[in-house]
This record gives C-alpha cells, sequence and structure tokens, in this order.
C-alpha cells in the first residue's frame, strides 16, 4: 500500500525541508474542511514535522512536540490525533478508503515520536488501481493494467484446454447450418419441378428421399452437437468447480471471511452451473445461427432482393417489440423471484427459531406475518402467469404479421408470374428461420453478459493470490513444544489491532491457561497459533523457529484444537473423530474417545460410533459434541493441544473427568486452555490475562492471587480463592 | 475473601444498569484539538465521543455520550437533541459528522459494471466522487422498501434516502442492484 503519494507542486513549494530532514510519508486527505469531499488535501509527515495542507490551508506540528499518534476508526471513515501538550488535537479526517493506510501512518509517527527513525512500510495491496481506477481483486497489480483481464483473455484462457471439443463442435454446427439452409431449397424443387410442371413419379421420389434424408441428418446431427455440447459444459463446469475448490482452501480465511458465506457457495455451485448451461445452450447455437442468419438474408436477397428489402424492414421493429417484451417479463420475474426468496426466508426463520416463536406465544402473530408476504407472492405470480400466457399469442401474432406481408407481396408477384410458387414457398420459409433467429440472436447480448458476469465472478476467485509455501525456505520439524511469542500484533484489519504486542514465552508442557473478557481476544491469540491469520507486526516461533518458516503440514500434524463453537461434519461419529488421522487404527480411537469421556455415551446410541451427526444427523448434545471434538485433537497425540472452552458445555462432573483424563495427557504438551470457569483452569501452570488487547498479568495462580489484579477479583468473582 | 471485592461487583452491576440521561443542564464545549468536552454532574471530562443507538432509524435521538478511554464507558444519552441547546446542538452535529461519515446520494450520474464491479459516478450531499462496490458481496442494504445504503470496497457508505424520488433513468441503471 501506498504511503508516500505524488505531491503536487504546490504543497511541495510550501514545505521547508531542514537539512536532513525528510519527506517520510505523504498521504491524501479526502475530506476537506467542511466536510465535504476533497482532492487536493494532503498529509505529510517529515523526520521533524506533521503537516496538514487541507483545503489550502496549512497546518504543522513539530514531531517533537507530540506524545502520541492514534488512527482512530469511526463509521464510514476514521481520523488521525495525535496528542500534544496532554490534549488531543484532530489532524485528519478521511474516509475509510484511507483506513488502513492512516493506521501504518500512525505507526510511523510514533516510531518517530520515539527518536527512531525507521520507516513504516504496509504490506497490503491497493484495493483500486490508481492508474485505471478499476478495482484490484486481491492481487498485487491490476490485472487489466498488466494485461491480465478483459473478457476475452478470460474466455480464450477458459476454454483453451478443450480445443477437440471444440472443434467437433464448430464442424457440427456448421453442418446443422448446412442442412437446415438446404432443406428449403430442396422443397422448392419440389414445387417447381414436380408439382407444377407435373414431373414424372420418379424425380419426385428423389426429391422425398433428398428431403427425407435431410430431416434425418438434421436430427441426428442436432442429437450429437448436443450430445458434445452437453459434455462440454459439464466438463468445463466441474473443472471450474475443481479449481475453485482448490483455491478456496487455499486462500487465507481473511479471503473467506470477507465474503458472505452463501456467496463464496454460489460461485461454486451457481456460477458454474451458469457456465455449462450457456455451454449447451447458447455456446452450442451460436455459430450455426450466425451461420444461417448469413445465408438466409443472402439467399433472400438472391431469391428477389425488392421483397426481402421489405421484409428486412419489417423485421427490426417486430424484434424491438419482441425484444421489449422479454425485457418486461423478466423484469417482472425478478420481482417474483425476489418475492418468492422473501417469503422462503422467511419461513426458515420461523421454522428454524420455532422455540422462539412456540416459548413467546407469537405463533399468531408470526402467522399474520407469514400470511401477508405469501399473499404478496400470491398476487404477483397471479399477474405474472396472466402476463406469461399473453405473451405467447402476442409473439407469433407479430410472426405472423410479417408473413402475411411476404404472402401478399410475394403472391403478387406470383401472380403476376415474376415469382415461382416453389420460390415463394422457400422464401416463406426463410422469412420464417429469419425471425426465429433474429429473436434468439437479441437474447444473445444478455445471455452474454450474464456469461460475463459469471466468469468475472469465478476468475475473482481464481485470480486471487494464495500464500504459497516455497518449499525451499519451510522445513519440518519435530516439536518440542516452546513457544514464544515476539511483539504479536494482529487485527482483522489492520485499522484495528485485536491483540497488540503480546510477548511471553511459553516453555515446552507447560498448561497456560487464557482468561479474559468476552471479546478481548482469546480465540484471536489461538487462532494466530493455529497459523489461520498471520501476525501484522512482530511473530510467534516455535522452538526458536519462526512458525512462518516451519512448512503447514509438518506443524498442523502436531496440532489439536478444540474450538469454541464445536463442528462436526456430516458423517458418522467414527469419521469426525478420525478426520485428524485417517489411518488411525479402531484401537486408537476408542482410546482417544475413552480418553475424551466419550467412549460411554457413544457405546449407549443404538448405531454406536456409526452414529450419524452433523447437521441433519442425529442431534447431540452440545457437551457430547465437545467431547467428540476433544476425542479429535487428541487423537493424534499433538504436541500442541488448544483448547478454545474445550469443556464449556459440559456438566462439572464430565469436566473433572476429562481434565483427570487430560492431566495424564497433557503433561509432556504444551497445552492453551482457554476458560471462563476459573475451576476448569485449576491445573494450569501460568494463567494468561487478557486484557485491553495485551497481556495483562502473567503468571501461576498464586502469584497473580497476590498481585490482587484482574484474576484476583475474577477469583472473587467465582468465589474462588 | 474480600467483602469488598464483591462490594466492587455490586458497583459495577449497579453502574451497568443504570441510565442517566444526559440534559441542557450538561454543558458542552469544544476543546483545542476540535474534539467534545463535557461538564456533567459535577464531573468534567475531557473528551467524549458521541454515538448513535438508531443510527438508521433515528440520528438525531437517543445519542449516547461515552468516556473517551477507560474502557469508553456511557456517561449518559440525550434523549432529543433537539432538546439541547443551540450550542450544545452545534457541537455535537459536528462530532457526529466526525464519527459518522455517510454521503447521501442526491444524483446519478452513471453505474457502470465490469469485471464483477460496479462503479458508480454520483452526487452527495458531500460533492461528486466516484466509487466502485463488490456485485458479489452484499454492498446494497435496504433499509426499508426506499432507503438504501450502499458499501463500496473501500468500505465507505452511501446513502439513498428515498429510491422513488430518483429519475426513471437513475431506478433503472439501479435496478440491477435491488
Ligand atoms: N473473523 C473476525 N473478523 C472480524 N472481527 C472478528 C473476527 N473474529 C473476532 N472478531 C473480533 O475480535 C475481537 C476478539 O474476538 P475473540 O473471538 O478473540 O474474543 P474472545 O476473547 O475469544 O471472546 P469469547 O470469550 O467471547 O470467546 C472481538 O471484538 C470480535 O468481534
Ligand atoms: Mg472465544
Amino acid at each position: 500500500m501506498n504511503l508516500v503519494f505524488e505531491l503536487p507542486q504546490k504543497i511541495r513549494d510550501e514545505i521547508e525541508l531542514t537539512g536532513g530532514e525528510s519527506i517520510y510519508y505523504a498521504v491524501p486527505i479526502d475530506i476537506g474542511a467542511g466536510g465535504n469531499w476533497s482532492t487536493d488535501s494532503f498529509c505529510v509527515v517529515t523526520t521533524d514535522k506533521l503537516y496538514t495542507f487541507i483545503d489550502g490551508e496549512k497546518i504543522s506540528h513539530e514531531i517533537n512536540e507530540l506524545t502520541k499518534a492514534t488512527a482512530e476508526a469511526g463509521v464510514g471513515g476514521g481520523m488521525l490525533v495525535v496528542k500534544k501538550g496532554g490534549e488531543d488535537v484532530l489532524v485528519a479526517h478521511y474516509s475509510s478508503a484511507h483506513m488502513s493506510r492512516y493506521a501504518y501512518i500512525a505507526r510511523g509517527i510514533n516510531i518517530l515520536i520515539s527518536g527512531r527513525y525507521e520507516k513504516v512500510e504496509s504490506p497490503e495491496y491497493e484495493k483500486m488501481c490508481p492508474h485505471c481506477g478499476r478495482v484490484i481483486p486481491g492481487t498485487k497489480t491490476c490485472p487489466h493494467c498488466s494485461g491480465n483481464g478483459g473478457f476475452f483473455k478470460i474466455l480464450g484462457k477458459t476454454i483453451r484446454p478443450y480445443k477437440k471439443d471444440l472443434a467437433w463442435i464448430s464442424f457440427l454446427m456448421v453442418m446443422v447450418a448446412v442442412t437446415t439452409l438446404l432443406n428449403p431449397e430442396v422443397q422448392k424443387r419440389l414445387i417447381n419441378d414436380v408439382l407444377e410442371k407435373n414431373g414424372s413419379l420418379r424425380t419426385a421420389l428423389v426429391f422425398l428421399i433428398l428431403m427425407f434424408t435431410l430431416s434425418v441428418a438434421i436430427v441426428l446431427i442436432n442429437i450429437g452437437k448436443s450430445i458434445a455440447t452437453a459434455k462440454l459444459g459439464s466438463k468445463l463446469s466441474a473443472d471450474l468447480r475443481r479449481d475453485l475448490f482448490e483455491k478456496c482452501q487455499r486462500l487465507p480465511l481473511s479471503f473467506i471471511n470477507e465474503r458472505r458465506p452463501g456467496e463464496l457457495l454460489n460461485r461454486i455451485t451457481d456460477d458454474t452451473r451458469f457456465v455449462a448451461e450457456f455451454t449447451s445452450d447458447v455456446f452450442c447455437n451460436l455459430f450455426a445461427v450466425f451461420f444461417i442468419f448469413i445465408w438466409d438474408v443472402f439467399y433472400m436477397l438472391v431469391l428477389d432482393w425488392k421483397l426481402a428489402l421489405l421484409t428486412f424492414t419489417v423485421v427490426p421493429p417486430v424484434t424491438f417489440f419482441m425484444l421489449y417484451l422479454r425485457k418486461t417479463i423478466s423484469r417482472v420475474f425478478r420481482v417474483q423471484n425476489k418475492k418468492n426468496d422473501d417469503v422462503a426466508s422467511d419461513l426458515q426463520d420461523v421454522i428454524s427459531g420455532m422455540r422462539i416463536v412456540k416459548s413467546y406465544g407469537k405463533e399468531e402473530q408470526e402467522a399474520e406475518r407469514f400470511k401477508v408476504l405469501s399473499g404478496q407472492f400470491a398476487d404477483i405470480q397471479k399477474r405474472n402467469e396472466r402476463f406469461w400466457g399473453m405473451f405467447d399469442f402476442v409473439l407469433s401474432f407479430c410472426m405472423g404479421l410479417g408473413v402475411v406481408i411476404v404472402v401478399y407481396f410475394g403472391g403478387s408477384e406470383v401472380i403476376a408470374e415474376k415469382m415461382s410458387y416453389g420460390e415463394l414457398y422457400q422464401f416463406i420459409a426463410y422469412t420464417l428461420l429469419l425471425f426465429q433467429y433474429v429473436g434468439w440472436l437479441g437474447r444473445l447480448p444478455r445471455e452474454l453478459s450474464k456469461l460475463k458476469s459469471s466468469l468475472e465472478r469465478i476468475y475473482d476467485v481464481l485470480s486471487q493470490e494464495a500464500p504459497e509455501e516455497d518449499p525451499g525456505k519451510v522445513r519440518d520439524i519435530n516439536i518440542k513444544g516452546e513457544i514464544t511469542f515476539d511483539h504479536a500484533t494482529f487485527g482483522y484489519k489492520s485499522y484495528q489491532p485485536v491483540i497488540e504486542d503480546i510477548n511471553a514465552v511459553i516453555k515446552p508442557g507447560e498448561m497456560i491457561g487464557i482468561v479474559g473478557a468476552s471479546g478481548a481476544g482469546k480465540s484471536t491469540l489461538i487462532n494466530l497459533l493455529m497459523r489461520l491469520y498471520e501476525t501484522d507486526d512482530g511473530s510467534i516461533l516455535v522452538d526458536g523457529v519462526d512458525m512462518k518458516d516451519i512448512s503447514r503440514k509438518s506443524y498442523h500434524s502436531q496440532l489439536g484444537v478444540v474450538l469454541q463453537e464445536t463442528f462436526l461434519f456430516s458423517g458418522t461419529i467414527i469419521d469426525n473423530i478420525r478426520f485428524s488421522k485417517p489411518d488411525a487404527s479402531v484401537d486408537e480411537i476408542i482410546h482417544a474417545a475413552k480418553l475424551a469421556n466419550a467412549h460411554t455415551f457413544i457405546s449407549k446410541l443404538p448405531d454406536g460410533y456409526n452414529t450419524y451427526v452433523g447437521e441433519k444427523g442425529h442431534t447431540l448434545s452440545g457437551g457430547e459434541r465437545q467431547r467428540i471434538a476433544i476425542a479429535r485433537a487428541i487423537l493424534t497425540d499433538p504436541k500442541i493441544l488448544i483448547l478454545d472452552e474445550a469443556t464449556a458445555s459440559l456438566d462439572t462432573e464430565s469436566e473433572f473427568m476429562i481434565q483427570k483424563a487430560l492431566d495424564r495427557l497433557t503433561s509432556n504438551k504444551t497445552t492453551f486452555a482457554i476458560a471462563h470457569r476459573l475451576s476448569t483452569l485449576k491445573n494450569a501452570d501460568r494463567i494468561m490475562v487478557i486484557d485491553d488487547h495485551k497481556i495483562a498479568e502473567i503468571g501461576t495462580h498464586a502469584e497473580l492471587l497476590a498481585k490482587k489484579g484482574i484474576y484476583y477479583s475474577l477469583c472473587a468473582a467465582q468465589n474462588l480463592s | 475473601m474480600a467483602e469488598d471485592t464483591l462490594n466492587i461487583y455490586e458497583k459495577k452491576a449497579a453502574e451497568m444498569t443504570a441510565t442517566n440521561m444526559i440534559t441542557r443542564e450538561d454543558t458542552f464545549a469544544k476543546t483545542k484539538g476540535g474534539f467534545l468536552s463535557l461538564d456533567c454532574k459535577g464531573t468534567h471530562y475531557d473528551r467524549v465521543r458521541v454515538s448513535r443507538l438508531f443510527p438508521f432509524s433515528d440520528a438525531d435521538r437517543y445519542l449516547s455520550i461515552r468516556e473517551y478511554g477507560n474502557g469508553d464507558k456511557e456517561i449518559g444519552i440525550i434523549e432529543d437533541l433537539a432538546s439541547m441547546s443551540e450550542e450544545s446542538q452545534k457541537l455535537i452535529r459536528e462530532q457526529l459528522e466526525l464519527y459518522y461519515f455517510t454521503p447521501v446520494i442526491s444524483r446519478i450520474m452513471s453505474i457502470k459494471d465490469e469485471y464483477g464491479y460496479a462503479y458508480f459516478h454520483v452526487m452527495t450531499d458531500k460533492g461528486e466522487c466516484r466509487f466502485a462496490i463488490n456485485m458479489g458481496a452484499s454492498a446494497v442494504a435496504k433499509l426499508s422498501d426506499t432507503r438504501l445504503i450502499i458499501q463500496d470496497v473501500d468500505e465507505n457508505r452511501f446513502e439513498i434516502k428515498d429510491v422513488d424520488q430518483l429519475t426513471k433513468k437513475e431506478r433503472r441503471m439501479l435496478d440491477l442492484f435491488l
């Protein structure tokens, strides 16, 4: 992220640098004095001074008069605030676009205040391309400016691997076009040469056989083409789906966090399905239709150019009318779909919240609300159906009108003997084809734009840069279990640190209890330990090695976790336990289940370890799920064990039993246990209290009690001493 | 142990549940640094923060006045901004402008969609501006049938107060997102 913008000459002139002073940071201020957008305001930090130029007004502060700089986040924007003479001073007001930038600037100013001269650099990527103004989809460079973007390039990239299929389909399309166009020609001959001129039965038979063969050929070629395109479509979408899925797994969690959960799902399922549909419904006809269309027009002109031109003048208004109707229809149906979604989600809401609805006795109220919604939906549907019913009639009427004109004028020509019967027949056949394909072509732009956005959404994911492990840099290690937090700082958003400057050394085999208020950042800290996120600043070392230099595979295989939200996959209990170690023997699994105090309840289930759990499966209680998760965590005999409220849903007796079991188990493992119930942490070697983004206290139970700090009052509140 | 610690919790609980109303009696003043200070029931607060409890449905009522730092504790609530003195109203509004930046769109010049993003060129009450939204994410939120909040890729928020007030052409451009 750029922290040194090019300054306009006018502003540069106003900054007088003294000897040795240099400009460190220069970033735009996009909200001016009156709270309006501003384009020529800047905040400039030199080694000695902090300047702002807001709507032409210059203000400066000496860095050595300041004691602290903060980038405060508001709603939709933020402000840079410095402490000067004990008082907070507002320096700059900016929109969210610069929020992250100012977080780094504040960090930079604080470094200067402390008398050091390091320059802060931001590893984040820009969100908008400074050259073309387009959004950069999470990549380092703008795909448009670096020449990787563009619809046709993407399309080309997508279909390149399927050249053979494409060639075969193109050949079939040409064949379809040829046979379709040949048919009216043969029919004309039949009428002119046989019917009109009383030709022989033999020639009639020849024509009939020809027509029959053509018809059969059309059917056969079309079937072949449909099969080929359907195959291509499903192959294409399957490949895209696979790529998307693999990409999603490799992308950092923050990417998935930034999007609605349903959205990624849609990209993987709906967008790829649309690509398949497009291939089999639209693409397969694309060349054929163009080909037929051009020859159709050509033949009509050759047959009778005057009549052809006349027909062509009818085509545009009719086509426009048809397109207009279609557009209206798609709009009304969109409204209907939207309402349908509303009804469905309302229903889902009520059904999944049934217990709440019933316990508050609000059934009638909910029923009433639902009735209104469903009534609205019914009204819209009724109207749409009526509209839809009329649509086909209107459409055929329009096409009929075109044909009437052709028949009238063509008929006069035939009567005037300027045109043969056969030619008229052929002409009408071509006119009908024309209408058919013009309608189809009119739909094309919409289908294309839908394809475009589907492909774009797919490539938005595919073009994200997944952090790749450099096999030359990372290594496998056998973890002993010493963990060092070295100035570790992290926030889900760079301008809002959740944990700040965490420093601690955890000895191998130590059990650390983590306590702190809800939302203090306990789970966040262990998210870092699990390497779900990377530290923004500072580092975490395992046995003295920076975590980033250990291969993920080797690290994760020595890690056991039980998370706050127990997640079980749809599958059997044994599948769920085995997830952490697919090659575990049944004995190992039963042993792990026993340690987790889960064996007893599992063996009582009618289906035992084969009980189906997960979304639609056997409903287990919260504590039962937790015990399965614990079994899953300890199955691998991990070197580092992480328990985030792992026993919170258990009764005290089971918790006690599991603790006893875990005691034996955790003796040689570095364990991090988060708990609100302090009794859970009785066995912890040390307690870490997280408060206000930092480690507020760390030490043994006795040490912290003696300190009479936060832990002391927590114990008092829970009546422990 | 420690009766006194239990007493602390009693006090904390009482503090947590009490609601203190801030009225004309309490005086706000602007600090040299551009923020707001408050004298309330004999206590002086160097800097306070104003936050809206109902930013969408009732932007000028139920304003929570909070301490700055010290756990951002709530000092009190202003039930209706209009009931405060002219001077206080002006100062508080100024702070709200600082903490809530939501330009209101008055005119849509163009909307172009490309590569999964839509590019807006609009006129707002804060001046002309251009922004981009992610079409895949839930960038457009409906507060009511006619009121919209649009969040751009930078997480800036834009508001459309009443879709019906837009021209037909503007509405058609927006159609894609409704
Ligand atoms: N994925 C996320 N994206 C953005 N913010 C998050 C995310 N997860 C947590 N937060 C925020 O980070 C802060 C710390 O959350 P965290 O889950 O670490 O708290 P905690 O200490 O584990 O709380 P609890 O005891 O309730 O589990 C909270 O303010 C939370 O809202
Ligand atoms: Mg947590």
